[in-house]
C-alpha cells in the first residue's frame, strides 16, 4: 500500500477507476493508523471512495455515449436547436440594450428660434434654457451654423449656395437631465413658452417605441428560454428514460445487493449532464455558424446606410453561462426521470 | 440471527402465501427451507431480505426488527446479506470479475484491497481462472458459482440461496451444496430454500418444511 510501490493495477480491474487514482494516490497516501484518528481515517476513506466512483462513473457514462455516437449526437443536437433560439435572441436583446443606451445619449430637444431673432438674443435664451432645472447642457447653433452643417450632412453645396438668405432659424440643442418621455414632453412645453421660441421638437416617440419593443422582446426571450428549457428538459428526461429502461435489469441486481438509490441515479445524472454540456457546445458551434453566415450581408446593410455594425458574439462569459445551464439542464432533466422510474423498479 | 414472530403475509388482501411463522435461527447455523413450489419458500427469503414487509408479526434479523428499517437504511440492510439466486442474477455485459466486483464498488471498497477479494472469492469457488470471462461464456454451474462468489465477497454474516441448485445435475448440486458448507463451517449462518429433498436429506441440517404458507416441520433442529 506504499505509495511509492509499483502501480501494478490487478488484471481485470476496474479500468475506469484506475487510470487517475493511481496519481492521486502518490499526493495522498492512504493513512493506516488506528485509535484516535479511526474515526477521521473512515471518514476521509469514504471521501475518497465516493470520489472514485463519481470520477469512474462519469468516464464510464461518458463512454457509454461514445459507444452509440449517432443516437447521442442527435439528443445533443435536438437540446442545442432548443438552446439557439433563446441564445440568439438573448444577444440581439443584449445589443439593442447598447443601442438603447447609445440613444440616451443623443436623446435632445430642439429648440427652434424664430428667423427674427437676433444672435444677442439668441445667447439671451440659450441663457434662459441653460437655467432651466430639467436642463443638463445646451448647444447653440447659429443660423450660419446651422447652414454649415446642413451642407455637409447632405453634400447640397451647389444648391444651397443658390439661396439668396439663410432660411435657417437658429436652434439650441438641449440635453435633458431625465430621458422619460414624459419629462421630456414637459420640459418641451416649457420651453415652447419662451419669448422668440418657435418651436420645440422632441423627436422621443420612436425612441420609446423602441424601449417598449426591447421590453417586450426581452418578455419573449425569456419565456422561449422558459419554454425550451423544458425542452432540453424533456429530451434529457426522454433519454435517459430509455436509458433507464434498457439497463433496469442491472438496476434491479444492483438494487438487490444493496445499492443506494443515489448509487444508481448518478451514472443517469451525469449521462444526462453530458448530454447538456454536448448541447451546450454544439450550440455554441450553430451560434457561430449563424453569424458567419449573415454577417456579410449585415456588415453590407449596415454600410448602406454609412455605419459599422457588426453582429453580436457571445464572449467568454456568455460562453460559459450558456454551457453551464445546458448542463445544468441535462443533470436536472436526468434527475427528474430517474427519480420518477426508480420507483417503478423493484428488485424481483 | 433470524427470529420470525407470528409472521403472515397476505399478497392483494386476500392470497395467503405465509401464516403463523414461528422459528429461530442461531449465529452460525445452516437450515434448509424446503416444501413444495408455491408452499412460500421464496416469499420467506424475500422478508428476510426486506424485499417486502410482513403483514403481520415480525421478522427479526440480527437483533433488528426489519420492518422498522427506514427505506434509505435498506440497501445498507442488505449489504450485510449474501443472496444467491435461482437464475443467478448475473449481469451479463460485464466480466465475471467485475459481477464479483458489484457489492464491493457500491460499497466503494479500494480498488486494490477489491481486488484482492474478488479474488480470493473467485479461488473459493473454483473460477479464478475465468476471471476475465463473460457469464454467458460459462456453464450452469460455473454461472451459479459466480453468483456465490458474489454473495459472499462481502463477508456476510448470513447467506440466503433460493433454490440454488435448480437447474443443475445431481453431482453439481452436491458440489454446490458442499461449497455452502464450507462457508457454514466458517461461521456464517446459511439458509438454502431447495426442493431437492434427496440432497437436502443426505446432508443433516436442520430443515424447515412448508406447506401452503404454514411450518409444517421443523426436523434435525437444534
Amino acid at each position: 500500500m506504499k505509495p511509492s510501490a509499483t502501480p501494478r493495477r490487478a488484471k481485470g480491474a476496474a479500468p475506469k477507476a484506475g487510470r487517475k487514482v493511481s496519481t492521486q494516490r502518490q499526493e495522498a497516501p492512504p493513512p493506516k493508523r488506528r485509535g484516535a484518528n479511526s474515526q477521521q481515517t473512515r471518514f476521509s476513506s469514504r471521501l475518497r471512495a465516493w470520489g472514485r466512483h463519481h470520477r469512474a462513473v462519469s468516464w464510464d457514462s461518458f463512454y457509454r455515449l461514445l459507444r452509440h455516437p449517432v443516437g447521442s449526437l442527435l439528443t445533443m443536437l435536438a437540446i442545442a436547436i432548443a438552446l439557439v433560439l433563446p441564445a440568439a435572441l438573448w444577444l440581439t436583446l443584449d445589443s439593442a440594450r447598447l443601442l438603447d443606451a447609445e440613444l440616451d445619449e443623443s436623446a435632445t430637444l430642439t429648440v427652434y428660434l424664430e428667423t427674427t431673432v437676433d444672435p444677442a438674443q439668441a445667447a439671451r435664451i440659450d441663457e434662459a434654457v441653460s437655467a432651466e432645472q430639467a436642463v443638463l447642457e445646451t448647444r447653440l447653433i447659429s443660423a450660419e451654423q446651422g447652414m454649415v452643417e446642413f451642407q455637409e450632412s447632405l453634400g447640397l453645396d451647389d444648391a444651397l449656395a443658390g439661396l439668396d438668405a439663410n432660411p435657417l432659424p437658429a436652434s439650441i440643442v438641449v440635453r435633458p437631465q431625465s430621458v422619460e418621455l414624459a419629462s421630456m414632453e414637459q420640459l418641451s412645453v416649457t420651453l415652447a413658452s419662451l419669448t422668440g421660441v418657435d418651436e420645440v421638437r422632441v423627436d422621443l416617440a420612436w425612441v420609446e417605441r423602441l424601449r417598449h419593443l426591447a421590453a417586450l422582446g426581452r418578455r419573449v426571450a425569456l419565456a422561449l428560454g422558459l419554454l425550451f428549457g423544458l425542452g432540453v428538459l424533456l429530451v434529457v428526461g426522454n433519454t435517459i428514460r430509455l436509458a433507464v429502461e434498457s439497463r433496469r435489469r442491472e438496476i434491479e441486481v444492483v438494487m438487490l445487493i444493496g445499492a443506494t438509490h443515489a448509487f444508481v441515479r448518478r451514472p443517469f445524472l451525469y449521462s444526462g449532464a453530458w448530454y447538456g454540456l454536448g448541447g451546450g457546445i454544439l450550440s455554441l458551434g450553430l451560434l457561430g455558424l449563424g453569424n458567419h453566415w449573415l454577417s456579410l450581408p449585415v456588415a453590407a446593410l449596415a454600410a448602406s446606410y454609412g455605419a459599422s455594425f457588426s453582429l453580436p458574439q457571445l464572449d467568454i462569459t456568455g460562453s460559459t453561462i450558456l454551457l453551464s445551464c445546458s448542463t445544468l439542464l441535462g443533470w436536472l432533466g436526468a434527475w427528474l426521470a430517474v427519480t420518477r422510474h426508480l420507483s417503478s423498479i423493484r428488485p424481483r | 440471527m433470524i427470529a420470525f414472530e407470528h409472521v403472515g403475509k397476505r399478497y392483494g388482501g386476500r392470497f395467503e402465501a405465509l401464516a403463523h411463522l414461528d422459528f429461530r435461527v442461531a449465529r452460525g447455523e445452516m437450515v434448509f427451507l424446503t416444501g413444495h413450489s408455491g408452499a412460500g419458500k421464496s416469499s420467506l427469503l424475500r422478508l428476510i431480505m426486506r424485499l417486502e414487509k410482513p403483514s403481520r408479526g415480525r421478522v427479526i434479523v440480527a437483533g433488528h426488527d426489519i420492518a422498522q428499517l427506514h427505506a434509505s437504511q435498506v440497501p445498507f440492510y442488505r449489504r450485510q446479506i449474501g443472496v444467491v439466486f435461482q437464475d443467478h442474477q448475473l449481469l451479463f455485459d460485464r466480466s465475471v470479475f467485475h459481477n464479483v466486483s458489484l457489492p464491493l464498488d457500491i460499497q466503494g471498497i479500494e480498488p486494490r484491497e477489491s481486488a484482492r477479494r474478488v479474488r480470493a472469492a473467485l479461488d473459493k469457488v473454483g473460477l479464478l481462472h475465468r476471471e476475465k470471462a463473460l457469464p454467458v461464456e460459462l456453464s450452469g454451474g460455473e454461472q451459479q458459482r459466480v453468483g456465490i462468489a458474489r454473495a459472499v465477497v462481502n463477508k456476510p454474516a448470513l447467506l440466503l440461496a433460493d433454490e440454488p441448485t435448480g437447474n443443475l445435475d445431481p453431482q453439481l448440486s452436491a458440489d454446490i451444496m458442499a461449497l455452502f458448507e464450507d462457508f457454514n463451517r466458517i461461521g456464517t449462518t446459511v439458509m438454502i430454500a431447495s426442493h431437492d429433498l434427496a440432497l437436502i436429506a443426505r446432508l443433516r441440517h436442520r430443515i424447515l418444511r412448508l406447506r401452503d404458507g404454514r411450518l409444517v416441520a421443523d426436523e434435525g433442529a437444534v
